[in-house]
């Protein structure tokens, strides 16, 4: 195989990587506020991928779909807190015990329900929004469109949502109460709304994703399955919790998708992440950049 | 400085958990400007009282009132929004966050000015010796001084009226106790904060509380200066398991 050609599938690792690590972000920042693992986070892709081609196709036209991308995030937020408040909310008021499996079970219901609303809905049709870019060159090399402004949407918007939890007071209180929630509590920070937030947060994230994504993978009732099994992979990879992590494992994700199609074959691509995973977890059984445990 | 004005009054609290009553009907009344200590052995109630205090849990039966107004019930962050911070005996810090961020956290959730919040956290780190480590990740720091940053991180939130305490002198070096004793007093004497104290160190809590609570079993035992519940038979009774 000669460099251009295995430089063009380290670009193309690259530009997965990305797109999947708004996935992971999404999950472990839901986890890391709620400790709570969404299982519905592909629904909420779907979602936003299905009010993107809704927007595209019939209200602000192809050339405008950076905008589609954020009135889909927008509307998945809004739909991710109320989610919140009206199913999962009420497991964190009071003393509950297990919560997390009542909230797990809740989670996993959403999803089925979702997609077949969408299924209702939308129907078991493909649905291709227009291209948001045409093909184009980096140097030599041959580019997708999509796939070039999809990487660059998803890189702004995972560095202002570093930006957010890092540099702004907001970012300072989401972090208390992921280190230490009776602390944060007990200094005055409301976690029940901070919880609201980040359930609508995390799913605008993959919202987000969804409508950035919507010319890549298409729209229909189960395109948020694949994003969402490679944002599990990643974070299992990564150890839950560790942000760094997230981007290292997304990219050796992308990395290994994409070598292992160039050089083994593209139909296995869904296979070479749990390799990956089975490798990197019998070497380091918490992942990467994970602890033994959380503390308190 | 004791006006008479009751700041926290506990009616009848009871509090069971399944088949355990942690506090079996405790009444007891703190008036503004108190240091009030609050002892008892182990198990008997004392840390359940003031998750109680604090909005960690309901109370199964009774009153809670801060300035007359019933508080139990309410979440812990109200009620911190009410004027009331506590510390854990176990600190609760925030490791993945600097000194001083941990410190800009409740003055944040009170919207205090930039300006106003970092200065008053460097005068408060100033006291407590922290300065120095202010940038520092707080989980470089030693237990004493987890505990130190938690209970200056309280004197943050500004119209703090009552502080609850929960073992702020346990397993902390002598210097860092001295530091915990000089700023207890400092904030009791210069802002009028009352402060509500849970300890087992007698002899710190004889010198800095001029009247003591005694816990046993989930209920009020005795009151009044340390000496005199000293000599109550109920309480030598307690403490040596007579």
């Amino acid at each position: 195989m000669d460099l251009h050609l295995f430089s063009q599938f380290l670009i193309s690792g690259l530009i997965m990587g990305v797109l999947y690590c708004l996935m992971s972000m999404g999950i472990n920042f839901i986890y890391g506020i709620m400790k709570v693992i969404n299982w519905s986070m592909g629904e909420f892709f779907m979602i936003g991928a299905f009010i993107q081609y809704l927007l595209l196709e019939s209200f602000i036209g192809s050339e405008y779909w950076y905008i589609g991308v954020i009135i889909s995030a927008c509307a998945v937020f809004v739909l991710g807190a109320l989610v919140q408040v009206i199913l999962i909310k009420p497991m964190f008021v009071g003393i509950i015990e297990a919560k997390m499996e009542y909230v797990t079970i809740i989670t996993i219901a959403l999803a089925i329900f979702l997609r077949n609303l969408a299924l209702l809905i939308g129907g078991p049709y493909i649905y291709t929004p227009p291209d948001y870019a045409k093909p184009t060159q980096l140097l030599t090399l041959p580019l997708s469109g999509n796939r070039l402004v999809a990487f660059i949407g998803a890189l702004v918007l995972l560095g202002l949502f570093y930006f957010f939890i890092k540099k702004s007071w907001t970012g300072k209180a989401f972090q208390g109460v992921a280190q230490n929630r009776a602390g944060v509590q007990t200094s005055g920070v409301n976690v029940l709304r901070y919880d609201m937030l980040a359930f609508g947060l995390g799913t605008a994230l993959a919202g987000a994703g969804g409508a950035l994504m919507a010319p890549i993978f298409s729209v229909h009732p189960l395109c948020g399955l694949a994003p969402t099994i490679r944002g599990f992979e990643i974070i299992v990879i990564a150890g839950l919790g560790s942000i760094p992590g997230i981007l290292v494992a997304g990219l050796l994700l992308g990395f290994a998708e994409s070598l292992g199609s160039a050089f083994i074959s593209p139909s296995f691509v869904d296979i070479y992440g749990f390799i990956l995973l089975v490798i990197v977890l019998s070497i380091k059984p918490y992942g990467m950049f994970g602890k033994a445990e959380r503390t308190v | 400085m004791n006006n008479k004005n009751k700041i926290l009054e506990m009616d009848n609290v009871v509090k069971i958990f399944g088949g355990l009553k942690a506090n079996n009907g405790v009444s007891f009344e703190v008036e503004k400007g108190e240091i009030r200590g609050l002892i008892g052995p182990n198990g008997s109630g004392k840390t359940t009282l003031i998750n109680q205090i604090t909005g960690i849990y309901d109370a199964t039966e009774g009153h809670i009132r801060y300035k007359g107004k019933k508080i139990n019930g309410l979440q812990p962050d109200v009620i911190a929004a009410m004027g009331i911070m506590r510390t854990f005996q176990v600190a609760r810090v925030f490791l993945n966050m600097t000194v001083l961020e941990n410190m800009l956290i409740p003055a944040f959730t009170q919207g205090q000015s930039n300006n106003e919040a970092n200065t008053r956290a460097e005068e408060l780190l100033d006291f407590a010796l922290l300065s120095r480590l202010k940038n520092k990740p707080t989980k470089s720091l030693s237990g004493g001084q987890f505990m130190l940053l938690q209970i200056v991180r309280g004197f943050m939130r500004k119209g703090l009226e009552l502080y609850v305490m929960d073992e702020p002198f346990a397993g902390v070096h002598q210097s860092i106790k001295g530091i915990i004793i000089k700023s207890i007093k400092m904030m009791n004497q210069d802002k009028n904060v009352t402060f509500l104290i849970v300890s087992h160190e007698m002899a710190t809590i004889s010198s800095l509380c001029s009247k003591v609570t005694v816990l046993d079993k989930g209920a009020r035992i005795a009151e009044g200066s340390m000496k005199e519940v000293a000599n109550i038979p109920e309480v030598i009774d307690a403490y040596l398991g007579g």
